[in-house]
């Protein structure tokens, strides 16, 4: 009951808000098929949703969902792999570090040229949008918790006379993992973020949700625009469920910060 | 120190320096095998880093530290907060090490100890003592020739301070592992040791040494007898006058 009532509170809120606003402007339902740029109140979204309408917008679904997908667990692999490398040695840090604040920095549409050559103007781009938006956070938090492990943790694995590797896997990432998840978190968000930036950028291949939502945009339906809007909002709520499931899985069950 | 003397480890010469500034030594003792030595001193005069040199786990700025027969788990350290790894379940924390052959020892320990029934739960779900009992069993487990203690119980209220007091010796009866026990508490060390070192204020040395007298005899009456009262007064006096 705790748990549901307050997001339901903020969502009678949004709705009522959402309501007051369609209906403040100066809005023109009248031509019914939802086909005016305006703002349309909840019950009339789905106004002027037909069925090619949909099949658009569930295979721009499929091809965001998957590009998140992808990207995401691709930035994941690779900012725990950044983040154990700049753990292992002072110098790869100080080396790298400047240069992963750099990429996080860079405008996308810098890169376009570069994305479109190395990996194509289709799937492969959104993909790279989206690991070159996500993987920060884990990078930086893989380092972080591994850099956090106490001086008495790594005394024990000295004394056992452990390997690097024993130390790697069973000290320092199971200890870093509550940080690791903390990272995950936010880079999920920021996959699905990715997945539909990168639609704007590069229009080849089937149209994602990002590209959707600037046709519907173009062609001034607000109803399909707001849908396909609120379909990305779900899969980043989606991304955000499953990394919270799989946290109170794996790191709940034995962590007392 | 004649050189016939076997030793777990001979900490010969050594001081330690942070930042060009002397924080402990010059000093020099030995443990011998089965011999309980405590280390008593102020806060601050180095008693960790000089843990931490004995194990080798810290490389003195000068002299050495000097082990018999050093292999992986032949020096068990108890660390001043338990140390435990919160992701593995008590019996997981305490066969971390250790080789199938040395699976009935640390059944033993777990039993003997009391927290086989607690071999399933996760450490944050240990109170403080139960969790410096893991510890002392994890760093037992591999049973070393050398054990060393870095104020253990210093965390622990005196009922569950006392009841390991005694478990401690009753394993140190089966091991007969030599240790090295660094403690604030006079009563601890002289109940505990064989032999007392006592430290002065910092850079931390050995000023004086006592000798415990009360081998086989180290039950509660020991505690509130007057030879035990009167040892510890005589090392109060001695830190008070080096501190
Ligand atoms: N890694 C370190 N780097 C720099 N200085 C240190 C380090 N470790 C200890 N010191 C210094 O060495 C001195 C001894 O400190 P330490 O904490 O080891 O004493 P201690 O005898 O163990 O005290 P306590 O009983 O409070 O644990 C202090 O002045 C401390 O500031
Ligand atoms: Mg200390």
């Amino acid at each position: 009951m705790k748990r549901i009532v307050p997001p339901m509170v903020v969502l009678t809120v949004i709705l009522g808000g959402w309501y007051a606003l369609a209906y403040s402007l100066d809005n023109n339902f009248a031509s019914g098929d939802g086909s005016a740029l305006i703002v349309p109140p909840p019950h009339r979204l789905f106004v002027g949703l037909n069925d090619p309408t949909l099949d658009r917008i569930v295979s721009a679904t499929w091809i965001s969902l998957s590009a998140a997908l992808v990207g995401f667990a691709i930035a994941t692999l690779v900012g725990i792999v950044l983040g154990v490398a700049m753990a292992f040695s002072r110098a790869i840090e100080s080396a790298l570090w400047p240069w992963l604040i750099a990429v996080q920095v860079t405008p996308i549409i810098v890169l376009t040229p570069i994305i479109i050559r190395v990996v194509g103007g289709t799937f492969g781009a959104r993909v790279m949008v989206t690991v070159l938006i996500a993987f920060f956070p884990v990078a930086a938090n893989t380092l972080f918790g591994i850099r956090s492990v106490s001086t008495p943790l790594h005394d024990l694995f000295t004394l056992a006379g452990a390997t690097r590797l024993t130390r790697l896997v069973r000290l320092q990432l199971p200890a870093a993992s509550p940080t690791i998840f903390a990272g995950l978190r936010i880079a999920s968000g920021l996959a699905v973020i990715g997945a539909i930036v990168g639609d704007f950028f590069f229009t080849r291949g089937t149209p994602g949700l990002g590209r959707l939502i600037t046709f519907f945009f173009q062609d001034t339906r607000s109803g399909p625009m707001f849908v396909t809007a609120l379909v990305a909002s779900v899969i980043g709520l989606a991304f955000f469920l499953v990394i919270a499931g799989l946290r109170r899985l794996l790191i709940s069950p034995w962590h007392r910060p | 120190m004649a050189i016939t003397t076997r030793t777990v480890v001979h900490v010969d010469g050594i001081s330690h320096t942070f930042g060009g500034a002397l924080a402990l030594g010059p000093l020099t003792f030995a443990v011998h095998p089965s011999e309980i030595v405590a280390v008593v001193g102020p806060s601050g005069c180095g008693k960790t880093p000089l843990v931490r040199i004995s194990a080798g786990l810290l490389e003195p700025t000068s002299g050495a530290a000097i082990h018999s027969d050093r292999r992986p788990g032949s020096v068990g350290y108890v660390f001043q907060e338990p140390a435990l790894l919160a992701w593995r379940r008590v019996a997981d924390n305490a066969r971390l090490f250790v080789t199938r052959r040395d699976e009935p020892i640390v059944e033993r320990l777990l039993r003997v100890s009391g927290l086989a029934d607690h071999a399933a739960k996760w450490p944050h779900q240990l109170s403080g003592g139960m969790k410096m009992r893991l510890a002392l069993v994890r760093s037992l487990a591999a049973s070393p020739d050398l054990l060393l203690m870095d104020e253990p119980f210093g965390a622990l209220d005196q009922i569950t301070r006392h009841r390991l007091h005694d478990e401690l010796l009753s394993l140190h009866v089966d091991q007969r592992f030599g240790a090295v026990l660094v403690t604030h508490a006079i009563d601890e060390a002289v109940y505990l040791a064989d032999r007392i070192l006592v430290m002065s204020g910092a850079p931390g040395r050995i000023v004086e040494e006592f000798a415990v007298p009360f081998a086989g005899r180290r039950t509660n009456e020991l505690r509130y007898s007057p030879p035990f009262a009167e040892l510890c007064g005589t090392i109060a006096a001695s830190l008070g006058r080096h501190a």
